[in-house]
């Protein structure tokens, strides 16, 4: 079938509008499609078609993904923005899920039709495996090190100071005080570049 | 030992092809697949890879590691159109490992788009037994690797449509009479209000070749893993009785033009010399669709779906152990297909 409104190249995109119970049907072609305006899921028409991209119109649809404040939220353990998960649809890290949280839970409902799990969870929540089978690499005897330094025991100096901070700058998003979160993630990294320095 | 998909049988009245579940899954301890450096992957996939044995004798199967770089290009190729390997890690510079059964029925990829997404497969429709086994395999991977878990999200994965179960469940069905009839388009789309995508496995929408349909969930959250499967196989089993209907009654009706159809077929396939993908993968189905209605056999059980997997461009490159020239290759399938198709006879 040609696109009915340049008649020259074959219609991709079916629109289907609804007016007062009366079902229509358009076809257009791609290009002529993202000429025209659909409001929010124009964005469907640049390029490929992805689930990404429904996401990222979702999330743009709230108009809040251009404020800055809001771009400029960043994960602290996995230096992924809002702006660059609203890009990408992918978190980085599992905090992530947490630092957006408020920005997310109306997409994922979109998304989903839900916002909570209900199913199987998780059968072991703590490390199984033997430490022996991982402790000659160097990397994962660190690592190991550093979960207990942050897990079990009592937390002192920079490590609390980081959670605290970590955890206020999730407060803050969930009470919109962006100026605040700002702030803390600023700390954040000061102190995590200071780690690493260290 | 044979192959899943050499074990498919299509001669039992059904049009049930082959059953999946696929669980993703993030280790607690690193940040997603997306944001690990190259040392952290590669540190990653290491401790996973060390850490498997409960999950392997707990399968009961033999398995081969190897990441994906040490596998030769041809054959990786061939193992994403045997639904091994997905086309978005195939190009992944980061180093993700693969862990396959002998069967190829489970599977393993570390470091793709999740930590672990842990694979199952088997013939025709399985799929309360495949989960069961899932479950299980999924506990003895979760003893060695605490997972990222949220009590409101669920399993956390880096694709926001995949959170909650982590789980997506497919059957795929042979659809060769009802997918040629005017209303199967709209058919389709009043399907996908139950929550489920129905996708041509080769090619999509109109121009599927092969008449093979694949039903998964859409969503991952909000629903258990029992409320999934139930869905997809309500989904699954509805097409598969109306197409037992056409198909019943069009043996009844018209039995010398199905036999004459499926006979046809199954000439070209045995003396084509030169045969395109979409050519053969039609005339595999007309004579699949055939036995299933039990007017032609094969005497003794086959799996003619094996070969809508030998006949892709990678298998058929990866089976010749050596280079193929791209204009020779419907040849190479004729061949192929000549050495392989059984003999067929009217009931």
């Amino acid at each position: 079938m040609l696109c009915e409104k340049c008649k020259i190249r074959e219609a991709t995109i079916q629109y289907t509008e609804v007016v007062n119970g009366n079902r229509e049907e358009h076809h257009f072609c791609a290009q002529c499609a993202r000429e025209m305006d659909f409001g929010q899921v124009s964005a469907l028409f640049d390029g490929e078609f992805t689930f990404g991209k429904i996401i990222s119109a979702l999330l743009g649809e709230e108009g809040q993904a251009d404020e800055p404040a809001f771009t400029q939220i960043v994960c602290p353990n996995c230096g992924t923005s809002y702006q660059q998960f609203v890009d990408e649809s992918r978190f980085g890290c599992a905090d992530c899920y947490e630092v957006f949280d408020l920005l997310i839970r109306d997409s994922i409902q979109k998304l989903q039709g839900s916002e909570t799990h209900k199913g199987k969870h998780p059968k072991y929540s703590t490390k199984m495996i033997p430490e022996s089978l991982t402790r000659d690499l160097p990397g994962a005897s660190k690592r190991a090190a550093e979960q207990e330094e942050t897990g079990t025991k009592p937390e002192t100096g920079r490590a609390a100071e980081l959670n605290e901070l970590r955890v206020s700058l999730r407060q803050a998003i969930r009470d919109e005080e962006f100026e605040l979160a700002a702030q803390y993630r600023d700390r954040i990294r000061e102190l995590e570049k200071e780690d690493a320095d260290a | 030992m044979l192959k899943w998909y050499e074990q498919v049988r299509m001669d039992t009245g059904s049009n049930y092809v082959s059953s999946r579940i696929r669980l993703a899954r993030n280790w607690k301890e690193y940040r997603f697949p997306g944001s690990l450096t190259a040392d952290e992957a590669g540190e990653m996939v290491r401790r996973l890879r060390a850490g498997l044995e409960p999950f392997c004798e707990a399968a009961g199967e033999s398995f081969t590691g190897s990441l994906l770089a040490e596998i030769p290009e041809a054959e990786r190729l061939a193992m994403r159109e045997r639904r091994i390997l997905n086309a978005g890690i195939l190009g992944r510079r980061a180093p993700v490992g693969l862990v396959l059964s002998e069967t190829e029925d489970v599977s393993l990829v570390l470091n793709g788009d999740d930590h672990i997404r842990l694979q199952l497969i088997s013939p025709n429709q399985h799929i309360y037994e495949l989960w069961s086994r899932a479950d299980a395999l999924d506990d003895r991977l979760n003893e060695s690797f605490a997972y990222a878990f949220d009590e409101r999200f669920g399993y956390l994965t880096s694709f926001p449509t995949n959170v909650g179960t982590g789980m997506r469940a497919n059957i795929v069905v042979h659809l060769p009479a009802l997918s040629t009839g005017k209303q199967f388009q709209s058919l389709l789309q009043s399907m996908t209000r139950f929550g489920v995508t129905i996708r041509g496995v080769y090619g999509a929408g109109r121009e599927n070749y092969g008449a093979l349909y694949d039903v998964s969930n859409s969503k991952t959250l909000g629903l258990s893993e029992r409320e999934i499967l139930d869905l997809v196989v309500k989904v699954a089993a509805q097409l598969n009785s109306e197409e037992n209907q056409v198909r019943r009654k069009s043996v009844e009706v018209h039995r010398l033009e199905r036999v004459d159809e499926a006979f046809k077929a199954y000439g070209l396939l045995k003396y084509a010399r030169k045969l395109s993908l979409r050519d053969a993968l039609s005339y595999i189905s007309q004579v699949m669709a055939g036995i299933t209605d039990g007017i032609i056999t094969a005497g003794e059980p086959v799996s003619l779906y094996r070969l809508y997997f030998g006949i892709q461009p990678y298998n058929l490159i990866a089976a010749a152990r050596g280079p193929v020239d791209r204009e020779k290759l419907d040849a190479v399938r004729a061949d192929y297909i000549r050495r392989e198709l059984p003999e067929i006879k009217e009931v």
